[in-house]
C-alpha cells in the first residue's frame, strides 16, 4: 500500500510503538513503497531499529523541494520504506554510524544540495573534488609513498582517480575520485514527464541500459498505479537477463585480462559480442539501448525469431561452458585469484555490498528473490560454495550467476515477446521506488513525481553501492594486483557520473 | 679467415643490428593467431622504429645526465651484446670478447641504466617498474650465471665459441646436465625478455608494469633505442639458447643454417607460453626463478658427480 505523506506521519508519530513500524513485511502483490515522516529527534532511533529488525539500508537522497532528506530501507521480502526527516537549519542527523553505507549518499547530497549531515565528520567532499586535503584520508607513517593513478588512464577506462597510500609495494589505504564526468541527469530530468525521463535514466549508463530503465519504469508505474501484465514483466525480465549475460561474460573476459591471460581474455571477448549480437537480433541494439518505456514494452519476436535466440544461446551456451573449464583448469591463472582484494561477509554488509560481489562474500542477497513485477517464479540465489569474498569467489560467482542466467533465458524465450503494458491496480503515490537486480548489484531508483513530471529523481546503481568495496577491498594487497581486484568487480563509473 | 668466419660474423652483425626486431614481432603476430585475431604483421616493430625515428625526443624538466644517456649506454650494453655473443663456433673476435660473463655484466648495465634514468625522473611508474625490475634481477642474474656454469662445465670454457662448440653434436646431451641447464636458462630468457609468466609486455596497466615502466618517460629516437634494446635483448638471449642450450650441429654452416630455424621454434613456443599462461603473483616470479638456479645447481652437482 502507498500511503499518502502527511497521514502517515501521524499514524507513525502517534503509534508510540517505532518497533511495530519497522518489522519488515512483505510488500503489497507489486511491490509497494510505505513512506513513514519522522521528526529529527526519532529519525536515528527509527532507523536503528529498522536496521536491527533485518531492514537493509538502500540509500539516502534529497526529497523535491529540499526540505526533506529520505532514506531508504529495504526489506529481505521485498518491502521497501522511505524514512523521511526534515531539513532543519540546511541539516539533518548523520545515519553513517548506523549504516556505513550511507557515506556516499551523504556526501553526495552535501555536494550536491548542500544539506549538512550533523555527526558525519569529517564530512570528505565527493562530487565537488576540491582539494587534496578535502577528498583524502591522511595518512602519516615512515616509508609511505603515495601513488597517483589517473582520471586518464593507458587504456580504455572511464574516467577514474586512485590514490594508493603505500609502504613498498603493499596498499595501506585507497583513496578513489569518481565523478569527472558528472552530468547531472538527475536534476536535468526534474520537470521532464514521467514518459520523457525514461530517456535522461536511460543515459546514464551504457552497460546498465536495461537495469537502470525497468527501474525507473518500476518506479514512475508505481507513482501512476500501474502494475505490469504478465507479458510485460516476462518482456523486462528477458531484457534484464540478457543484459546480465553479456555483463558477466564481459567481467569473465575483464578478469582475464587482469593478470594477462590474453586466451581466456579474448575468448569470453568473443562470447560477449556473441550476446550482444543475439540483443542486436531481437531489440535492434546491442546494449539493448531503446527497450524500456513508462507504462508498456514495444519489443516484438515472433516465433521464428524467439527459436533464432533460443538456438543462438543453447549453442553460446554450449561454448562458454567449454571456456569456463579451461580457466578453472589454468593453474597459472587460477593461481593469482584466491586472497587478492577480500571483502569478508561482515565487511560486505557493513559496507552495503550487493550483487555478485555481496554474494561471493556469503550473503545470499538478490533483489530478484522478491521481484513480484518481474517474472522470476521461485527464484533462489546462488552463492559459491567458498564464498571467501576475493577475487577467485567473485569469479566463480559470475559463473554461477551464468547458468542461471542461461536457464532463465531458455525459460523465458518458450514462447513469442509481443507487444504488453501495464494495468491500473494499485493506488498510485507521490513516491515510487523501483528495485532491480543489475549484473552489479541491486539498482534503486526513487521518483517523486507531482502525478505528471518528475520533481525529483534519484539513481542508486549497483556500482554506486559498491565502489566503497572496491577500496576497501584494496588495502593489505600488493600494487600489482589492484587491476585484478578492480576488475573482479567491474563497475561502471558512468553510473556514478549520472 | 675463412668463408665460414666470415660468413658468421656477418650474419651476427646483421642479424643482432637489423633482423633483432623481427623476434618480437614474430612472437606478437603468432600470439596474436594463436589468440584468434588477426594481428599485427611480424615486421610491426621496424615501423615502430621508423615512427620513432622520425619523432623528435622530449627532455623532462629537471632531469640530469642520468635521463639523458640512458638510452645511449643502453643502446650500447646492447650494442655490445650483440658483438660479444657469437652465432657458431668459429665466429669471428669483433673486439669485445666471447666471455659469458662480460655478457652478464652487459646485460645488467643496461639495467642499472634504466634504473637510473627512472630514479632521475622520479616518475612513480617508472621507479616502481625499475623497483620491481631489479628485485627480479637478483634471481636472473643467479639463474643466468648458474645455467651457464652447467654449460661452462660441460664444454670446460666460459668462452662462448668454446661453450657452443663443447654443446654442439649428440655427445654432449648424453647425460642430463645440459638439459638442467637448460631448463634454468629458459626461465632466464622469458625473464631477460619480459615476457609473460613474469611480465606482460602487452600491457598498458600502469600498475602492473615491469620493464615498460622506465620507458614512460621517453619519446622519440630515445624510444626507438630502448625499443631496439629490448629487440637485441631477444636476440641475444634467443641465440645464445638456441646455440648452447638446445641441441645443434658441430659443422659452422650446419650452425648458421639451423640457426633462424631454432630462433623461430623458440620465438613460437614464446608466443605459446604468453598465450596460456596468466602473469604470476609479482612475488612467485623470485621463487620461479630460484627453482630454476636450483635445477641448474643440480645440473652442476650431476656433472661434478660425474653423471655427465
Amino acid at each position: 500500500m502507498t500511503i499518502g505523506t502527511t497521514g502517515r506521519t501521524e499514524a507513525i508519530e502517534s503509534r508510540g510503538n517505532p518497533g511495530a513500524v519497522a518489522r519488515p513485511r512483505v510488500g503489497g502483490s507489486v511491490g509497494t513503497v510505505e513512506i513513514a515522516e519522522v521528526g529529527t529527534m526519532t529519525y536515528r532511533s527509527r532507523l536503528t531499529e529498522a536496521l536491527a529488525a533485518g531492514w537493509r539500508y538502500g540509500g539516502t537522497h534529497v526529497a523535491a523541494g529540499g526540505d526533506r532528506v529520505r532514506t531508504l530501507l529495504t526489506a529481505p521480502g521485498g518491502a521497501t520504506l522511505l524514512l523521511g526527516v526534515p531539513v532543519e537549519g540546511g541539516k539533518v542527523p548523520t545515519v553513517v554510524d548506523l549504516a556505513p553505507a550511507a557515506c556516499w549518499d551523504e556526501r553526495e547530497a552535501a555536494d550536491l544540495h548542500g544539506i549538512g549531515f550533523i555527526g558525519h565528520a569529517p564530512l570528505r567532499s565527493l562530487v565537488d573534488h576540491g582539494d587534496l586535503g578535502r577528498w583524502t584520508v591522511p595518512v602519516a607513517g615512515t616509508d609511505l609513498c603515495q601513488v597517483a593513478v589517473g582520471p586518464i588512464h593507458a587504456g580504455v577506462i572511464e574516467s577514474g582517480h586512485f590514490r594508493f597510500h603505500l609502504v613498498g609495494d603493499r596498499i595501506l589505504h585507497l583513496d578513489a575520485r569518481l565523478f569527472y564526468k558528472h552530468r547531472g541527469l538527475e536534476r536535468a530530468a526534474e520537470g521532464s514527464t514521467l514518459d520523457r525521463g525514461a530517456a535522461y535514466v536511460a543515459r546514464a549508463c551504457g552497460a546498465c541500459a536495461v537495469a537502470n530503465g525497468v527501474a525507473y519504469a518500476h518506479a514512475c508505474e508505481q507513482v501512476l498505479g500501474l502494475v505490469p501484465t504478465p507479458a510485460l514483466s516476462r518482456a523486462r525480465t528477458l531484457l534484464l537477463e540478457l543484459e546480465r549475460l553479456w555483463s558477466h561474460l564481459n567481467d569473465v573476459a575483464a578478469i582475464c585480462a587482469g593478470v594477462g591471460l590474453a586466451a581466456g581474455n579474448t575468448r569470453f571477448a568473443g562470447f560477449t559480442e556473441r550476446a550482444r549480437r543475439v540483443n542486436a537480433e531481437l531489440s535492434g541494439h546491442r546494449f539493448l539501448f531503446g527497450t524500456v518505456r513508462v507504462g508498456g514494452n514495444d519489443l516484438v519476436a515472433d516465433g521464428g525469431q524467439v527459436r533464432a535466440v533460443r538456438a543462438a544461446l543453447d549453442a553460446l551456451r554450449v561454448e562458454v561452458t567449454s571456456g569456463w573449464r579451461e580457466l578453472m583448469f589454468n593453474a597459472s591463472f587460477q593461481d593469482r585469484l584466491p586472497g587478492a582484494g577480500v571483502v569478508a561477509t561482515e565487511a560486505a554488509r557493513r559496507l552495503g555490498t550487493v550483487g555478485p560481489a555481496a554474494r561471493a562474500a556469503g550473503l545470499a542477497e538478490d533483489v530478484r528473490t522478491a521481484s513480484p513485477r518481474l517474472h522470476y517464479p521461485g527464484f533462489r540465489p546462488v552463492v559459491p560454495d567458498r564464498a571467501t569474498g576475493d577475487v577467485r569467489a567473485r569469479l566463480e560467482q559470475r559463473g554461477l550467476e551464468l547458468w542461471q542466467t542461461f536457464d532463465l533465458l531458455d525459460g523465458l524465450l518458450d514462447r513469442p515477446v509481443e507487444p504488453a503494458t501495464a494495468e491500473r491496480g494499485a493506488p498510485p503515490g507521490p513516491i515510487g521506488v523501483g528495485r532491480v537486480e543489475s549484473p552489479r548489484g541491486a539498482t534503486t531508483c526513487v521518483v517523486e513525481s507531482d502525478g505528471a513530471r518528475v520533481t525529483r529523481l534519484r539513481l542508486r546503481t549497483g556500482s554506486y553501492a559498491n565502489w566503497p568495496s572496491v577500496a576497501a577491498a584494496a588495502p593489505g594487497n600488493l600494487l600489482v594486483d589492484f587491476p585484478l581486484i578492480n576488475k573482479s568487480f567491474e563497475l561502471c563509473y558512468a553510473c556514478a557520473d549520472r | 679467415m675463412n668463408a665460414v668466419t666470415t660468413a658468421a660474423g656477418t650474419a651476427q652483425l646483421v642479424g643482432g643490428v637489423a633482423l633483432a626486431p623481427l623476434l618480437p614481432g614474430l612472437v606478437q603476430h603468432w600470439k596474436a593467431r594463436l589468440q584468434g585475431r588477426r594481428g599485427p604483421s611480424p615486421v610491426q616493430p621496424y615501423r615502430e622504429l621508423r615512427r620513432l625515428w622520425a619523432k623528435s625526443t622530449v627532455t623532462v624538466e629537471g632531469t640530469g645526465v642520468l635521463y639523458r644517456l640512458a638510452p645511449s649506454v643502453i643502446a650500447a650494453s646492447l650494442g655490445a651484446a650483440v658483438l660479444l655473443v657469437p652465432l657458431t663456433a668459429d665466429a669471428p673476435a669483433l673486439g669485445v670478447g666471447h666471455d659469458v660473463l662480460a655478457l652478464a655484466g652487459l646485460l645488467a648495465l643496461a639495467r642499472f641504466a634504466a634504473a637510473a634514468s627512472a630514479w632521475d625522473t622520479a616518475n612513480g611508474f617508472s621507479l616502481m617498474g625499475a623497483s620491481r625490475d631489479l628485485m627480479i634481477a637478483v634471481f636472473v642474474e643467479g639463474t643466468m650465471v648458474l645455467s651457464f656454469a652447467v654449460a661452462a662445465l660441460v664444454a670446460g670454457t666460459t668462452d662462448l665459441r668454446g661453450l657452443i662448440a663443447g654443446t654442439a653434436g649428440t655427445a654432449a646431451w648424453a647425460g642430463p646436465v645440459l638439459a638442467l641447464g637448460g631448463v634454468a636458462f629458459a626461465l632466464v630468457a622469458i625473464a631477460e625478455t619480459g615476457r609473460q609468466p613474469v611480465d606482460n609486455p602487452d600491457t598498458h596497466l600502469e600498475l602492473t608494469m615491469v620493464h615498460e615502466g622506465p620507458l614512460l618517460e621517453y619519446a622519440g629516437r630515445d624510444l626507438a633505442y630502448l625499443h631496439w634494446a629490448m629487440a637485441a635483448r631477444h636476440w641475444v638471449v634467443l641465440v645464445l639458447a638456441a646455440q648452447v642450450f638446445v641441441p645443434h650441429p658441430a659443422g659452422g654452416w650446419a650452425q648458421l643454417a639451423l640457426l633462424p630455424i631454432t630462433l623461430g621454434v623458440l620465438c613460437a613456443v614464446l608466443a605459446l607460453t604468453e598465450t596460456l599462461l596468466a602473469k604470476a603473483r609479482i612475488l612467485l616470479v623470485p621463487r620461479l626463478l630460484a627453482a630454476g638456479a636450483l635445477v641448474a645447481l643440480l645440473g652442476i652437482t650431476a656433472r661434478l658427480a660425474g653423471i655427465s
